[in-house]
């Protein structure tokens, strides 16, 4: 495994800018995930660091080697492409032991045949070994995809959306999986996802992108916690932070912000609460109960644990608790 | 009138429309293609001559099959007809390969140069067997010019020399041929989607395996058919053949149909020539449907 060092990384397609001035710093053994929504800059990202894309400017270090002119083989690395790209004429087996076919790395049939079972056990394709690549559904191909990239131990492990269109459940027993292969390999892996649950429950850090900018860098807790604006703060949670003009607030500690977010949590029905709010909706969601509330100033939602008994036009007083209040800028951005 | 007829399609059934569609085409079929077949298969039970109207018609049952089965210039023919499939689809295969594989190189005049490759496709066949007569003429011709320069041979005699006159004709329906087996390859490699190629990179593949992998088994499905259809072609090649080489020397480059067409319309041993024109058929459907068969089974791997 090694450590990733991207240095103003700069690449446009025509007039497109996919990344502008990326700057990024991938530890050995993290676990470091890219999250932003669909033409961030998250794949592209992860094609110049395969060398399937060259960056207009900047430098690709692996282990603080310099790497930018190294051909995509020779850079070792392993990917898992979002469509797939299963080998179409051949089966599982031999898609899952292409990787280690290759001339660049000499294993001899049983070494393979012992690796591909071990990670066909793992992610569960092993009754499928025998089918042929194309006759897969699309969680199948998806696992064969990762199953790929996994068989290997390259310096590093690229994921594009590679959970994407698993269901619900295995999407969570592989998730979880992935953290512990990550943990007991002490891998690198630059995993790209729109999903922030996949985020937040298995990376060491998060880099959120934003239109090709890396806005802001930090572990789960930190972006979550401490949004240096309201985009990153949009981007994880929930349900979604609200958003509030600050005008809204009483006793608003920072007079010249123009925009405040309160977490879904940090709002508590309350019968000395200072807000007068009627109930719009509520939604159970098991332990918490989710309710939407509004009122001529202020709207929003609030997550309570506590069992309560009000209803839809229900009149309630409402509390926030005002440390956890973010306060943001006219420019959307942080003020600390 | 019109409004009646719409009226009138409106209560018939989709079936009974297609029906009415296809109808015209299936007559003309039956009349151009399936009548004679019927024709030809009845004449070859008899002793028929078409140039000898009035003579009767005998009944001669299995007499011509059993004629043409034993004759040795048949087998001959055959032999020649089998040399010249199998040296044509081996190299226009190789070759229309490969020059598929270059062209789907992207690269500055890339259009250009398959408009180019593929011109001697659309000529027609006799034109071409006539003008190759001039190139290989063995003094002013370019091709023996060409060989010359290479290594001093004299004139080459190439539609002359028994020996070479099997390999005039390989050349030229190789040159007027392989841009078709190219465009169809280039069809299959230009349906192979880059990101197999990405994927294979980033798993380490050398060039050599991304080819075995990945480039042979996409195109493989589409090579076959395009030598389905040149091996069809050049089973029946006569046009060509008998510009340049009228068959000779000798018997030389005498195919299997240019046989046929002298027994019926040289000799008119028309009964005897219908028994060998249904051999031949049934050959070529015979091994046709072989192939079919075969093809299918590598497309499903």
């Amino acid at each position: 495994m090694a450590s990733v060092h991207l240095e103003n990384i700069n690449k446009s397609f025509g007039s497109i800018n996919a990344l502008s001035n990326l700057n990024l710093e991938i530890k050995d053994g993290e676990f470091f995930v890219l999250l932003g929504p669909t033409g961030a800059g998250k794949t592209t990202t992860l094609r110049i660091v395969s060398g399937l894309e060259m960056p207009d400017s900047g430098n690709i270090f692996f282990n603080e080697e310099l790497v930018n002119n190294v051909q995509p083989a020779f850079r070792n690395t392993s990917y898992v492409f979002q469509q797939y790209s299963l080998y179409p004429h051949y089966s599982v087996y031999d898609n899952l032991a292409f990787p280690l076919r290759s001339p660049l790395r000499k294993s001899d049939k049983k070494t393979i045949d012992d690796r591909v079972h071990e990670i066909a056990k793992l992610l569960k394709i092993e009754n499928k070994l025998n089918n042929k690549a194309t006759q897969l559904s699309g969680g199948e191909m998806q696992r064969v995809s990762l199953g790929r990239a996994l068989v290997r131990d390259p310096n590093i492990y690229l994921m594009d959306e590679p959970l994407s269109s698993l269901d619900a459940k295995l999407r969570e027993e592989l998730r979880v999986e992935l953290k512990k292969i990550q943990t007991d390999l002490y891998a690198t892996i630059l995993y790209v996802t729109h999903d922030q649950i996949e985020a937040t429950t298995m990376a060491d850090r998060i880099g959120v992108l934003k239109e090709g900018l890396l806005t802001q860098v930090g572990t789960p807790q930190e972006i979550y916690e401490e949004p240096n604006s309201i985009y990153v703060a949009n981007r994880l949670g929930s349900p979604k932070i609200n958003i509030l003009d600050n005008k809204q607030i009483h006793n608003s500690q920072n007079s010249s912000a123009s925009y405040v977010g309160i977490r879904p949590e940090d709002i508590k029905i309350d019968q000395n609460g200072s807000y007068n709010v009627k109930i719009e909706t509520t939604e159970l969601l098991g332990a918490e109960t989710l309710v939407s509330f509004k009122s001529d100033t202020v709207n929003g939602i609030l997550l309570t644990q506590e069992n309560i008994n009000v209803g839809e036009g229900d009149n309630i007083k409402i509390g926030i608790n005002e440390t956890k209040i973010l306060y943001f800028d006219n420019n959307e951005q942080r003020m600390r | 009138m019109s409004k009646k007829l719409i009226n009138k399609a409106r209560g018939l059934s989709d079936k009974a429309i297609a029906w009415i569609f296809i109808t015209p085409t299936v007559l003309l079929l039956l009349a151009i293609n399936i009548y004679p077949l019927f024709y030809a298969i009845s004449m070859s039970f008899t002793n028929f001559y078409a140039n000898k109207i009035g003579k009767e018609i005998k009944w001669v049952g299995l007499k011509n099959y059993i004629k043409v089965l034993g004759k040795e210039s048949v087998w001959e023919r055959m032999q020649i007809t089998a040399n010249f499939m199998f040296w044509t689809l081996l190299i226009q295969a190789l070759i229309g390969l490969g020059l598929a594989l270059l062209l789907n190189k992207k690269f500055k005049g890339n259009e250009l140069l398959t408009t180019l490759i593929v011109l001697p496709m659309m000529l027609s066949p006799a034109v071409v067997g006539t003008f190759w007569t001039y190139l290989y003429n063995p003094q002013v011709g370019v091709f023996s010019y060409i060989m010359n320069f290479f290594y001093n041979f004299g004139p080459i005699d190439m539609i002359g020399s028994s020996v070479l006159a099997p390999w005039s004709i390989v050349i030229v329906d190789t040159w007027m041929w392989t841009p078709f087996t190219m465009l169809i390859c280039l069809a299959g490699l230009r349906s192979i989607p880059d990101y197999l190629y990405e994927a294979a990179e980033v798993d380490r593949a050398s060039r050599w395996q991304q080819f075995i992998y990945i480039t042979l088994p996409s195109v493989l499905p589409f090579l076959l058919l395009a030598l389905l259809f040149r091996g069809i072609e050049n089973f029946k090649m006569f046009d060509m053949v008998v510009e340049l080489t009228s068959g000779g020397p000798g018997s030389a480059t005498e195919l299997a149909s240019i046989q046929l067409k002298r027994e019926a319309f040289e000799k008119w041993k028309t009964g005897y020539s219908s028994a060998y024109a249904v051999i031949l058929f049934v050959t070529i459907f015979g091994f046709g449907n072989v192939y079919v068969k075969v093809m299918n089974k590598i497309k499903d791997r």
